[in-house]
């Protein structure tokens, strides 16, 4: 028994690591994990991950609420339609075949590999649209790196909520936070800045992988025996990741991040096609 | 109390200690579960283990009360799936903390939107139980 309880905590240590020095979150890395070495079906390892991922963010998002980078009024906004994707997609998991999941997880993969690499720019824009407007969506940057307190405003209210059904959608499918997903549609759809977005990206995450994990309890579908370990090791190697994250060069790690993404995508896709 | 300060003391200084402290009692439970499990009864670990590797679906849907009765009677199965459940209240009571602050505010397009999120959330847990 220990040897499968190290096992899987071992696994979970790691991809929490690996996913906090990534920025992608540990729910990118178990899912595979789960599936290629300890041979858990798709259905199961999502799960489990999701349980991980509301886990994870518990904690996460505090320093950026506290520290006022979290746009609280965006996340409420977007969080209805995360929430809906999510609750779709968690509902659909118990009714599409693994291998489509499978392929649509490679996909996702790819998605994470080519937001790594395009991961930069800011377009802040100074004013916010009528409906942003209209719901109080702008905000203003803290003080701090000499910087005063600097206003931004946000533009294309729908345009995301759409990026963010999408994104709950596939948080529920496939167990991830769809971090990625949620920064480029605020980020460049409604040109939040970075770190806001990322700050309100981290805010959303356990929420909309909330939303899925109560359906899949709910359903029955946690397998307790795997999800018990999987949580406490993805959270445990995310605290340790954020601890080491400012000591390590991430734009050097970069291409290995891109590597590991592509090699599960093409693992994830192949699995799909013989299970096709 | 103006609002930013109702604010920043609810969602800065209370919301973090409320979640933390949700965290840690659902991260002893899964703790004190897995030992529970490994100390009484390691061979129905290692068989349940290998039955999901061979499962394409697995569906094991108890009722909630039989599963707080069986915790509280100390079977470790039982004490891992209430330490998950009370888990996902982190998220809930994220989403509520949002609510009364809106509502105290009077801010009712807020309280609208943040009583949907609430609502998607127990409508999930519905449409698990039942669908």
């Amino acid at each position: 028994m220990l040897t499968i309880m190290g096992g899987l905590l071992g696994l979970a240590v790691a991809s929490g690591f690996v996913g906090a020095l990534s920025g992608l979150g540990g729910g990118v890395f178990i899912v595979p994990a789960l599936l290629i070495v300890a041979h858990v079906p798709m259905q199961i390892a999502v799960g489990a991950s999701l349980i991980s991922v509301v886990a994870t963010s518990a904690g996460a998002s505090v320093a950026f609420v506290r520290d006022g980078w979290t746009n609280l009024r965006a996340a409420m906004v977007l969080e209805c339609a995360t929430v809906t994707g999510a609750v779709t997609g968690a509902y659909l998991a118990g009714i599409v075949p693994a291998w489509a999941l499978e392929l649509l997880f490679a996909l996702m993969m790819l998605q994470s590999a080519y937001f790594t690499i395009q991961k930069a720019g800011d377009s802040v824009v100074p004013e916010s649209d009528a409906l942003a407007a209209r719901l109080r969506l702008g905000g203003r940057l803290p003080a701090g790196d000499g910087n005063a307190e600097a206003p931004y405003g946000v533009v294309n209210v729908p345009g995301g909520a759409v990026l963010m059904v999408v994104a709950g959608l596939m948080s529920g499918l496939l167990g991830i936070g769809s971090g990625a997903l949620k920064v480029m549609a605020m980020d460049y759809v409604m040109h939040l800045p970075l770190k806001v977005s990322s700050a309100t990206s981290n805010f959303m995450i356990g929420v909309t992988a909330g939303a899925g994990a109560l359906v899949f309890l709910a359903r029955g579908d946690v397998a307790t025996v795997i999800a018990a370990p999987v949580a406490l090791g993805v959270t445990a190697g995310a605290l340790f990741g954020s601890r080491v994250l400012p000591h390590v060069n991430v734009q050097s790690l970069r291409i290995m991040f891109v590597a590991i993404l592509v090699l599960i995508a093409v693992e994830m896709g192949w699995r799909a096609l013989r299970g096709f | 109390m103006s609002y930013d300060d109702d604010e920043e003391r609810i969602l800065r200084v209370w919301t973090p200690v409320i979640l933390r402290t949700i965290l840690v009692v659902a991260a002893a439970l899964l703790v004190v579960g897995l030992i529970s499990m490994a100390w009484q009864s390691p061979g129905y670990y290692v068989s349940h283990f290998r039955r999901l590797q061979g499962n394409s679906r697995y569906q094991n849907r108890e009722s909630w009360s039989d599963l707080v009765l069986n915790g509280i009677h100390g079977e470790p199965h039982a004490i891992m799936t209430v330490g998950l459940m009370v888990l996902t209240l982190v998220p809930l009571a994220r989403v509520a903390f949002c609510f009364f602050l809106f509502l105290r505010q009077r801010d009712m397009t807020y309280v609208f939107l943040t009583a949907y999120v609430l609502m998607g959330l127990i409508v999930g847990t519905v449409l698990g139980r039942v669908g």
